[in-house]
């Protein structure tokens, strides 16, 4: 099965597009990462894996209307695309089956 | 103004949440321009909320950091492609074969264009490519053999006044250093004998062969160093006994058809009886050697006694080389070092002081003191040629192309309206010049296949076209054609790319917008430049042939016909075939002698004047020949007489140059004189002085000369004859002479052909010259058609108008040649010294020489002149002579 790869964080900030549903932009996704996750990053890394997202065609773009917050600036707001929406699937159920082959005991052991 | 409600972020309507200004300029600065500004908001955002939370510093801190984070190199760039329609690549199918339909279609379309540019292309990479050919031919020269970079040659420096070079060395000067030194692995001496006689048996009768590049002597070890495979016989035993010898593929199905060759006898010059010990492959093109019998070494003394012994240390002759294969890590300098203790020993008073050096197998092609056959400044020479021609024809191609840059406009307003962008429009055109390039390297091909074989006896070489055998050639052409399409491509497809829609569309580009008329007349300049310069070098370069075959050489060299000497014949039988030679009709005088007053053949030594105890310190050369010599040559005497019938060495006939070098001014003054010639192996008194002749070719000073009757060295009966009875005379010579040698084979040559032959480096140049100035100019012609109709096209208008307002067509034609004879003008201003500083550097090389004088440049730009006259006067008749009614009618 061929697919395009997608990196553990690209596949986060893609989860919290999804969660977003519409809403999401560099703030919000920053702020969804830090409070769901607990993880600090740098704007520059959200920035650069939803471009990243974006030539990949896991999202869209498109920059919102102008309003008067934030001094009008536009906000680019990004949606999951039906490949995005497939390859986050293709994860979920990859998981799934792999879970599916682990031996109940041995994670049990493992973990104790 | 909005009222913010109360977890808005606007900065404005909470003035204490603002970030630091200077960090905010740099974002403003560095970050990418298309996504500042939802970058900047986004930041401004946080801003707020990290100062809602946790205060102005933390804030300031965290906001600094995440600006860096969004700056180059960290940031990522959003991709340019983002765009309302889809843009293909240029090398998208679709594009590329939208490229090559509207390339068919162009070209067609504009038949005579593009037939002058393939024409014109086409022609310089014909050129390009035989030249190529040429080139690496010649380098491929003996690079064949195993550890060439160790193998050199003996060669020998003779100090006398002058300095003079030969590819020989004493014959005994290998054996002595196998001996006396462990510096080589492997020492082979090897004597190249021309023109040998061969006598093999076939069924009763015996066939006679004469085979030109003759026997070579060779050591066994020879074939340790010259990759040349044998195809029977082993390398061990191959050339160790005398009488035995190895003969290439070729020459044994010559002479024994489909039975094996091994152990059957072949004779050489009735004399030697060779068994054959082995069969070697084919020699291949790129050697030197091109011998293809070789006769064991040990068999040389039944051949030349003097040669094969030991103490010939005396002289050198040409035809005796010595190849050594050095030991790893032996240089040539520690081999020259130990070298001239032979000198020492072995010709401790000789004025021809001997060094010996060592040349590299690499060198042996272009070294032209030695006998090379190419010089590599020779093969610079013509590469550079070769680049000239190409550079003409892309030059040609570029002007022609610029030139109908304007009826395309309409065609790139369209395109660009519909969407193109400047890099298709670009990589468009070059598809085209690719079209034509290729098409042009097709025909080129044709026509290298079709030249071969002129060029191949032009200079003698044995060149073929390796199209699928060789990586070389069609790397060469690949390189080739896409650097011609680059180069000639690019220029006009930068210049078409370019136009403005809108004025392309209106029809409103003027010269200016398609990139300088002037361009185009400074790439005519250039071409013509390059033509000139060919053509100033041809005249000259004919002139001084011309001069140098109708010069006064000092003798007749007319009607003269060069008869072979029947090998081993005795002085009897030759006086009695001179004889019956002279009893023919068409005969009128017949001498034997060794050579033609001029010719190749050389014996030179230092002679012994009037018993002094010295040798002296110049060398003469030797000429034998009997009492008709002189009057059949018609030399002139100067004083004394010439020498009476003789058949071995009593008197001596000199030139003026002899009293000259003597430091005498009165010729009479040698008379009487004695002078040895060898030791004293030849002596006798001087008893004439003869007026100079030219004994060598013009590039040679006249050197001095001494004339005897030297039976043992004659080789030829000249024959002075009838010219209208040559045929019947020569049939009768031939009757004659194989009456009396049944078992040799007849040979001649008429003197003036040979004496040709001295000049044949300066006829193939000439040849070459006047091939490469016809195609310059052709191209070059090519161009200012090209750039004739262009201005035609441009001026219809102009044209018009002019002849409604009364212009006469004398007038209108003057607006195109006042133009071409201006470029022409500037372009024989760049080609004249140029030309000039080449060809007194080549005139140098002749000791007796043409001047330059103006009427040769005159020449050249007449010339020039009326070809441009012939080519742009059709084109300009025809422009001037347009009813305005058709050119102004419509607008």
């Amino acid at each position: 099965m061929r697919r395009t790869y997608l990196g553990e964080f690209e596949e986060v900030v893609l989860l919290m597009v999804a969660i977003l549903d519409g809403e999401g932009y560099g703030v919000t996704v920053s702020q969804a990462l830090e409070e769901h996750t607990g993880r600090v990053v740098t704007f520059g890394t959200v920035h650069n894996t939803l471009i990243r997202l974006e030539e990949k065609g896991f999202v869209v773009s498109e920059l919102g209307g102008a309003t008067a917050e934030r001094g009008g600036r536009r906000k680019r707001l990004f949606r999951v695309t039906a490949l995005g929406s497939r390859a986050l699937q293709e994860i979920q159920q990859l998981r799934q089956e792999l879970w599916q082959l682990v031996p109940p005991q041995s994670l049990q052991l493992s973990s104790l | 103004m909005n009222k913010p409600d109360h977890n808005a972020y606007d900065p404005r309507a909470q003035p204490q949440a603002v970030p630091p200004r200077w960090v905010r300029w740099l974002l403003t600065r560095l970050h990418p321009k298309d996504t500042l500004e939802e970058v900047e908001g986004d930041l401004d955002e946080l801003y707020a909320h990290w100062y809602n939370r946790s205060g102005k510093t933390r804030a300031t801190l965290r906001y600094v950091l995440n600006v860096v984070s969004v700056l180059p190199p960290f940031v990522r760039r959003r991709k340019q492609t983002k765009q309302d329609y889809e843009h293909l690549s240029s090398l998208h199918p679709a594009m590329l074969r939208n490229y090559l339909k509207i390339a068919f279609r162009n070209l067609a379309r504009n038949s005579t264009y593009s037939l002058l540019n393939v024409a014109g292309l086409a022609l310089g990479m014909t050129c390009g490519i035989l030249l190529f050919t040429l080139i690496t031919y010649h380098l491929s020269f003996d690079n064949f053999h195993p550890q060439s970079d160790r193998t050199y040659r003996f060669v020998t420096e003779q100090h006398r006044e002058t300095i003079s070079y030969s590819r020989g060395v004493p014959a005994p000067l290998g054996k002595a250093f196998r001996t006396d030194y462990t510096f080589a692995d492997k020492v082979a001496r090897l004597a190249t004998f021309d023109d040998m006689l061969i006598t093999v048996k076939q069924g009763q009768a015996m066939a006679k062969y004469k085979e030109p590049e003759g026997v070579a002597f060779a050591e066994p070890d020879f074939f340790g160093m010259f990759n040349y495979p044998l195809l029977n016989g082993t390398r061990a035993t191959t050339l160790t006994e005398p009488n035995t010898a190895i003969l290439t593929e070729r020459l044994a199905r010559k002479y024994f058809g489909d039975a094996s060759p091994m152990n059957q006898l072949i004779r050489m010059n009735n004399k030697i009886d060779l068994r054959i010990v082995g069969v070697l492959k084919d020699l291949p093109i790129n050697t030197d050697l091109r011998a293809e019998i070789f006769a064991s070494y040990a068999t040389l003394n039944q051949y030349d006694a003097w040669l094969a012994s030991d103490d010939s240390w005396g002289g050198i002759v040409s035809s005796m080389q010595c190849f050594a294969q050095l030991r790893p890590g032996i240089t040539p300098q520690q081999v020259e070092r130990v070298l001239p203790a032979y000198v020492k020993k072995y010709r401790p008073t000789s004025k021809n002081v001997h060094h010996y050096k060592l040349q590299p197998l690499a060198d042996m092609h272009f070294d032209a003191r030695y006998g090379g056959a190419m010089t590599k400044t020779n093969l610079w020479v013509l590469a550079c040629v070769g680049l000239f021609l190409l550079i003409t024809a892309c030059v040609n191609f570029v002007n022609l192309a610029t030139a109908q840059a304007l009826n395309r406009s309409k065609e790139v307003g369209v395109r660009k309206v519909l969407g193109s962008v400047r890099g298709q429009l670009f990589w468009q055109f070059i598809t085209e010049t690719g079209l034509i390039t290729v098409t042009a390297l097709l025909l080129s091909l044709l026509w290298a296949t079709i030249l071969l074989p002129v060029v191949n006896e032009w200079f003698g070489a044995r060149l073929q076209l390796k199209l699928f055998s060789d990586w070389q050639l069609p790397l060469f052409l690949l390189a080739l054609t896409v650097l011609v399409t680059l180069f000639s491509g690019a220029y006009p497809g930068l210049i078409l790319s370019r136009f403005q829609p809108i004025l392309a569309l209106k029809g409103r580009l003027s010269q200016q917008a398609i990139g300088g008329f002037n361009t185009r007349r400074a790439l005519i300049v250039t071409q013509f430049a390059i033509s000139q310069t060919l053509i100033i070098g041809v005249i000259v370069i004919a002139n001084q042939m011309r001069y140098a075959q109708q010069a006064e050489l000092g003798f007749n060299k007319e009607a003269v016909v060069m008869v072979s000497l029947a090998t081993n014949s005795k002085p009897q039988t030759q006086h009695t075939v001179a004889n019956r030679f002279s009893a023919l009709a068409g005969v009128k005088k017949v001498s034997l002698c060794q050579a033609a007053p001029a010719s190749r053949s050389n014996w030179s030594t230092s002679p012994r004047y009037d018993n002094r105890p010295e040798d002296e310190p110049f060398a003469v050369n030797v000429r034998g020949g009997d009492d008709q010599f002189m009057s059949l040559f018609d030399l002139q005497l100067v004083a004394g007489r010439n020498v009476y019938p003789a058949d071995s060495v009593r008197e001596f006939v000199v030139n003026e140059a002899f009293v000259r070098k003597l430091n005498l001014t009165a010729p009479g003054a040698v008379l009487g004189k004695m002078l040895s010639l060898n030791g004293d192996r030849f002596k006798g008194p001087i008893v004439g002085v003869i007026r100079d002749f030219h004994d060598k070719s013009f590039h040679e000073h006249i050197e001095p000369m001494c004339i005897s009757t030297v039976a043992e060295n004659y080789d030829y009966y000249a024959v002075k004859i009838d010219l209208p009875m040559a045929q019947p005379t020569l049939a009768g010579l031939d009757a004659i002479w194989s009456q009396t040698h049944p078992d040799q084979v007849f040979a001649y040559q008429f003197l003036d052909e040979q004496i040709a032959e001295f000049y044949e480096t300066e006829t193939l140049m000439l040849t070459l010259i006047q091939a490469f100035a016809a195609i310059a100019i052709f191209i070059g012609c090519l161009g200012l058609y090209g750039l004739v109709s262009f201005m035609a096209a441009q001026k219809t208008k102009e044209i018009g108008i002019r002849k409604v307002l009364g212009s006469s067509t004398g007038q209108i034609i003057w607006i195109f040649a006042g133009e071409f004879t201006r470029l022409i003008l500037i372009a024989f201003i760049v080609a004249m010294p140029v030309a000039w500083f080449a060809m007194s550097r080549w005139l140098q090389t002749f000791k007796d020489q043409i001047s330059i004088g103006p009427d040769v440049f005159a020449f050249a730009m007449l010339g020039t002149f009326l070809v441009a006259i012939l080519t742009v006067g059709y084109r300009s008749i025809k422009a001037a002579l347009m009813n305005p009614v058709n050119s102004l009618r419509s607008e």
